[in-house]
């Protein structure tokens, strides 16, 4: 190992500034291309179009993508550990209809109807991980299980009540567009420090890189499945709450297909489907590039439909992408 | 790949090769040993007495620590992460206690002493695995048996998937070893390095002990007949 190639850097000083410093570099190389990405996309629309150069439009799309954005830190730290939840959208949609529940009949303060719809959220991310390392149904048949059974929950749940009409401070945490942003950028922070400064956090891109060596290396690596799963259930109840606080109304059918456009954010940030790599950050970046996709396109007058077909190339493209860079190494 | 009736006895400070043909049974009894799979039968002693061993975790506490083949580091991690996971190193806070924030200084620090110690030439140490060459590999998953292991390295063919020099490196680590107090266990597929770095070799032959010889009384051709079956083993601990 005495070659030229090394010999070279053991001179150097190995002390906690070049430490911070090296972890920025690194963090920066993953990230720089994604955002190159989004400063991209930004700037063709703000050419092309008007209106979309305005402030306002700015603030609308980090409003959009808020609640998608927190639910999708979640997804971020599944995927990362190698598992997949695709109930999350229903998990959404119970957490809403229950919160709806705690706060229009049980009258419960706006706090504890809060707490409630996140414990009830945990609870069943929970169950979707339980269920996995108990029966070692795979992660895709268990949460496609999960998909199906609490999106039947919750219109249980919501059959012949009306819910709607919440106490003032409740619809505030869902009002404009600063409130919303606040909390996004709370989750995301709160989970990038959880993946990348916690013990149990960091195990994730262990776990999600190589299951057995993790293992083997004495990593309990079903209870940390079943933890990340919780945390996912969580941040989906959070963007429920979101939502729910917003339009004023809590119903069943929201939050469909919510866990698709989560996944997608998180691969168009360039977060592995694989499991072992990714951030909060790249998936924060995928979820403003989908919205400003959104947005931009219908400034200019292109119909839902279009987006959504530009949506879906996007999503092939940044995972080929991905794809072709690791085969170039 | 099933056992039957292996003993193994390894002395205090002594490096101890396992060789045998594929399927032999090495690597099973190696995973048996470090309770990575379960046995059916037999004990372990450690200093004369009974070791509960019945899982990784287990063999951890007692200070066994192992290098699987093919399953030493992860490659989507750090160097870092890799040497301290499952035994990452906590901040001495309560932000350490309550949310198992880890302590990269701590841990920064441990890793450089660790690598200067055994002059592994790695600064790069929050690049991820597969940035790294299989010796460099190779050289942080042995340096984790000196950072961690007591009293016991087990290590899973070494050298199985290096270079002739990347080889030399690891095996004048594995050398050194012997020096921070560890007895080591190594399966092996390579005569050279069992004549040349083992004190006594093992021979498994189809999940069962064939031969136990000093390495200064055997010689390569005696060796491969024990192992093909061609020479009769006593199956006698020497």
């Amino acid at each position: 190992m005495a070659d030229a190639q090394n010999s070279s850097t053991a001179v150097s000083n190995p002390g906690a500034t070049s430490r911070t410093f090296d972890r920025l570099i690194h963090e920066f190389m993953q990230i720089w291309q994604v955002v190159a990405a989004l400063a991209l996309i930004y700037l063709v629309f703000f050419v092309l179009s008007p209106p979309f150069r305005s402030f306002d439009t700015l603030l609308s799309i980090f409003g959009q993508a808020s609640i998608l954005a927190v639910l999708a830190c979640g997804t971020t730290v599944v995927l990362i550990s190698g598992g997949l939840d695709l109930s999350v959208g229903s998990i959404f949609a119970v957490v809403g209809v229950s919160v709806g529940i705690l706060l229009a009949e049980v009258n419960l303060p706006v706090w504890l109807a809060v707490l409630g719809g996140l414990g009830i959220g945990a609870g069943l991310g929970a169950l979707n991980g339980i269920v996995q390392v108990a029966t070692g149904v795979p992660a895709f048949i268990v949460t496609l299980g999960g998909l199906t059974a609490y999106k039947g929950l919750a219109e249980i749940l919501a059959s012949g009540r009306d819910l709607s009409r919440f106490p003032d401070g409740f619809q505030s945490l869902g009002a404009g567009y600063l409130v919303p942003m606040a909390i996004m950028f709370a989750a995301a922070i709160l989970t990038g420090l959880f993946l990348t400064r916690t013990r149990l956090g960091s195990r994730a891109f262990a776990i999600g890189g190589n299951e057995e060596v993790a293992r083997l290396a004495g990593v309990p690596v079903k209870r940390s499945r079943i933890y990340y799963y919780m945390l996912g259930g969580t941040l989906a109840a959070l963007a429920a709450i979101m939502e729910v606080a917003k339009l004023n109304f809590a119903m069943p059918a929201r939050g469909q297909s919510y866990e698709l456009f989560a996944i997608a954010a998180v691969v168009i940030g360039g977060t592995s489907l694989f499991g072992g790599r990714g951030g909060v950050g790249k998936t924060l970046i995928g979820m403003l590039i989908m919205q400003t996709i959104t947005v931009g396109l219908s400034y200019m007058g292109v119909g839902t439909s279009y987006q959504r077909i530009a949506i879906g190339i996007i999503i092939i493209a940044a995972v080929y992408w991905d794809v072709w860079r690791r085969s170039a190494r | 790949m099933a056992l039957d009736a292996v003993d193994l006895t390894l002395e205090e400070g002594e490096v101890l090769a396992v060789v045998g043909d594929n399927g032999a049974g090495k690597s099973t009894l190696i995973k048996a040993l470090t309770g990575a799979i379960p046995r059916t039968s037999g004990t372990i002693q450690f200093d004369g007495k009974d070791a509960q061993i019945d899982s990784p975790t287990d063999a951890k506490a007692a200070g066994i620590e192992t290098v699987y083949q093919d399953l030493a580091l992860v490659n989507e991690i750090s160097i870092t992460q890799n040497v301290f996971l499952g035994r990452e190193i906590l901040r001495d806070d309560w932000l350490g206690r309550i949310f198992g924030v880890l302590d990269f200084k701590k841990m920064d620090r441990e890793i450089r002493d660790l690598f200067t110690k055994l002059d592994i030439r790695i600064t790069d140490i929050y690049r991820d695995a597969q940035a790294f060459s299989g010796g460099q590999r190779q050289a942080v998953a042995l340096s984790k048996t000196v950072m961690f292991g007591k009293r016991i390295a087990i290590l899973d063919e070494p050298t199985a998937a290096l270079g002739v020099r990347e080889s030399q490196m690891a095996m004048d680590l594995v050398r050194s070893l012997k020096d921070h107090g560890l007895s080591v266990i190594m399966i092996t597929h390579n005569m050279q390095h069992v004549l040349n770095y083992c004190d006594r070799v093992m021979v498994l032959r189809l999940g069962k002990l064939t031969a136990v010889r000093k390495v200064s009384e055997v010689d390569g051709d005696t060796l491969v007949g024990l192992i093909t079956g061609t020479l009769e083993g006593d199956a006698k601990d020497g």
